[in-house]
């Protein structure tokens, strides 16, 4: 026999009561280890999703310029288009390595599997161009080329969203008739959802001819990052959006849902606490007879205490690696709901599993035993073995 | 030498502005091997007394030699080591724990102790108070009688110099009263010291030495080692343990 299995016995007295108090740290664990995970996870993504656009800087209409970039990331439409003057302009710029054109449109289509209407983001493109931009792009089929005609490129989850293979032809929608000459590899980012046409036929389609979205710009060193944007920004109707203001913009929104998921879980951390700390005086008030009888028999001040110690430990550990466990399986249930709180979240999953993680929360369910444990441990061991074998502990 | 030596005892309970006195300047001492028991009516002291000498309590004045350490003004800390090393409890409501075994509950004081508790001594232990088969059972599924051998255990696994019983019959049947009181008398045998507080005077007199406590104080101190009835108890165990 030692201490722990004391405990444990100690503990299966009151099983219900056990059981309660161990989902309630499991719960407040379990909120913990998501939203951390959410956290760094939510970074790491928006990271991804920001390089995966290739570009450094973004040049958008004036006016919203941080929604539009974010809707340019994502997938959107916005009402106010740049011309073929812009990009020359701005080609024209020293420090600029590329900027290429792109028109973005969004379009209504059937689902060819389920028959719901569902909107499509399309992207009319320089193929040439935009391969510098996004050197991993690989293909199945073919890339398409700038002066092709009817033909187009889709990202792999659409592809196999609607069952879409390399020469289908569309059979309706604005690219109607068109040849869907390559699927894409999987990326894990937007790409994965977009449709891809020459440029020009997207002006075409959408009836947008000269038009351009947005241009996206690689500058040749990205030192000079500021200097090409305020050089862009003296172009008359151009906005400079660059990477780094965009991701910090979607921060800072992150960030106040952010104090919103913190306040919560403080909350359900501090009421697990209480839930604990009220267990335990149940328990130790309900026990301080036999705890003087233990006395009795040979029990230190320090013997009682680690028998206290070692059930607050045994329940905030349980309770620490059902709730992580339960995170972590629970993950995407969580992420379904962050998403849809959070104003902006990056494609791909949100959540970032990591053993320091892990780690942290079990060590964190320790921490939370040994602050609530450490009172009645120390009350009880304090008891001498006739007030204990008498009456009780306040 | 007495192995337990009271000299002036007073203890006193606050309540309030009042003052209790449960034990007045009472002398009391036992020596090596001795059974005592100490009787008296309800509220007489008899449990002061007894938590006083298993230096569970601390008197208010006088002084306690426990094998000839004087207790008085010693720590709490130093008080469970000498209670550990010599003194064996056993209480009216048994207290044993309802989760542990039998043979874990016996066990429980080798924790305490850091002692070896390897089972042939808990098996022996077992032997000695009649439960040998009865080890792995729950307290809940044990008898009254049975639940205060596995307390007896339980005082006795640390090698104890002096067993201090509280009503140890108390909450039982005269039957199973009277094999309890057989089964002290059978180690105060084996050369264990004892003190039993009753209010069974039957029991009581089963004893060497006979105490009656009236108001805190000793009243009375009857020597029943040559009484008649006492011898024929001893020589009827001893015919029959041969």
């Amino acid at each position: 026999m030692n201490f722990l299995s004391l405990a444990i016995k100690n503990l299966l007295r009151r099983r219900g009561r056990t059981l309660l108090t161990v989902m309630g740290v499991a719960i407040a664990i379990s909120v913990l280890f998501s939203l951390l995970s959410l956290n760094s996870g939510y970074q790491k993504q928006l990271d991804k999703e920001m390089n995966s656009l290739g570009a450094n800087v973004l040049a958008v209409p004036k006016g919203c310029p941080y929604e539009a970039a974010s809707l340019i990331i994502h997938g959107g439409v916005i009402p106010k288009f740049l011309s073929e003057s812009d990009l020359q302009k701005i080609r024209n710029i020293s420090g600029v390595e590329l900027a290429t054109p792109m028109l973005m449109e969004q379009f209504i289509k059937k689902n060819s599997i389920t028959g719901k209407d569902e909107p499509h983001i399309a992207l009319g493109i320089n193929i040439d161009e935009y391969k510098q931009l996004k050197p991993w792009w690989g293909v199945q089929g073919r890339f398409f080329t700038n002066n092709e005609t009817d033909v187009k490129l889709i990202g792999r989850a659409l592809a196999d969203k609607e069952n879409i293979t390399v020469g289908f032809v569309m059979p309706a929608g604005p690219f109607k008739g068109f040849t869907t000459v390559g699927v894409l590899n999987r990326t894990g980012d937007q790409d994965d959802n977009f449709h891809f046409v020459p440029l020009a036929e997207a002006q075409r389609v959408f009836n947008k001819t000269g038009l351009i979205t947005t241009i996206a710009i690689k500058v040749k060193d990205v030192n000079q990052i500021s200097e090409v944007s305020a050089e862009m920004e003296k172009i008359p109707d151009v906005q400079a959006v660059t990477m780094t203001q965009v991701m910090g913009t979607v921060m800072n929104l992150a960030g106040s849902a952010e104090s919103l998921l913190m306040t919560v879980i403080a909350i359900a951390l501090i009421i697990s606490a209480f839930g604990i700390i009220n267990t335990l005086l149940m328990s130790v008030n309900e026990r301080t007879k036999e705890f003087g009888m233990m006395k009795a028999i040979g029990a230190s001040g320090l013997d009682i205490g680690k028998t206290v110690m070692a059930e607050t430990l045994f329940i905030t550990v349980i309770g620490g690696v059902i709730g992580t466990v339960g995170a972590i399986v629970g993950s995407s249930l969580i992420e379904g709901y962050v998403k849809g709180v959070l104003p902006y979240t990056p494609r791909g999953s949100l959540i970032a599993l990591s053993p320091e993680l892990i780690a942290f929360c079990l060590v964190f369910s320790v921490v939370l035993g040994l602050i609530c444990g450490i009172y009645h441990a120390f009350k009880s061991s304090r008891l001498t073995p006739m007030e204990a074998i008498r009456g009780g502990i306040e | 030498m007495s192995v337990l030596e009271a000299k002036d005892l007073t203890k006193i309970y606050r309540r309030g502005r009042e003052e209790i006195y449960a034990l007045k300047h009472v002398d009391f001492s036992v020596n090596p091997g001795e059974f005592v028991s100490i009787i008296g009516p309800s509220g007489s002291g008899k449990t002061a007394l007894l938590n006083v000498l298993g230096c569970l309590d601390t008197p208010t004045s006088g002084s306690l030699q426990l094998n000839g350490t004087e207790t008085n003004g010693m720590k709490e800390t130093d008080l469970v080591k000498l209670r550990r090393d010599n003194i064996g409890f056993v209480f009216q409501q048994f207290y044993l724990m309802p989760t542990l075994t039998a043979r874990e509950n016996i066990e429980l004081p080798l924790l305490f102790s850091k002692r070896d508790g390897n089972k042939s001594k808990i098996d022996d232990v077992l032997e000695m108070v009649g439960l040998a088969d009865r080890g792995d059972h729950l307290p809940g599924q044990l008898s009254g009688g049975e639940m205060q051998r596995v307390a007896i255990g339980r005082a006795l696994i640390n090698d104890p110099k002096i067993i201090l019983a509280d009503e140890p019959t108390g909450n039982l049947d005269s039957a199973t009263s009277k094999m309890i009181f057989e089964l002290f008398s059978e180690l105060n045998m084996k050369g264990l010291t004892l003190i039993i507080v009753t209010h069974n005077l039957d029991l009581a007199r089963q004893a060497q030495k006979m105490y009656t406590l009236r108001d805190g104080q000793i009243v009375s101190c009857e020597d029943l080692a040559c009484v008649q009835g006492r011898d024929d108890l001893v020589i009827q165990q001893e015919v029959v343990r041969a």
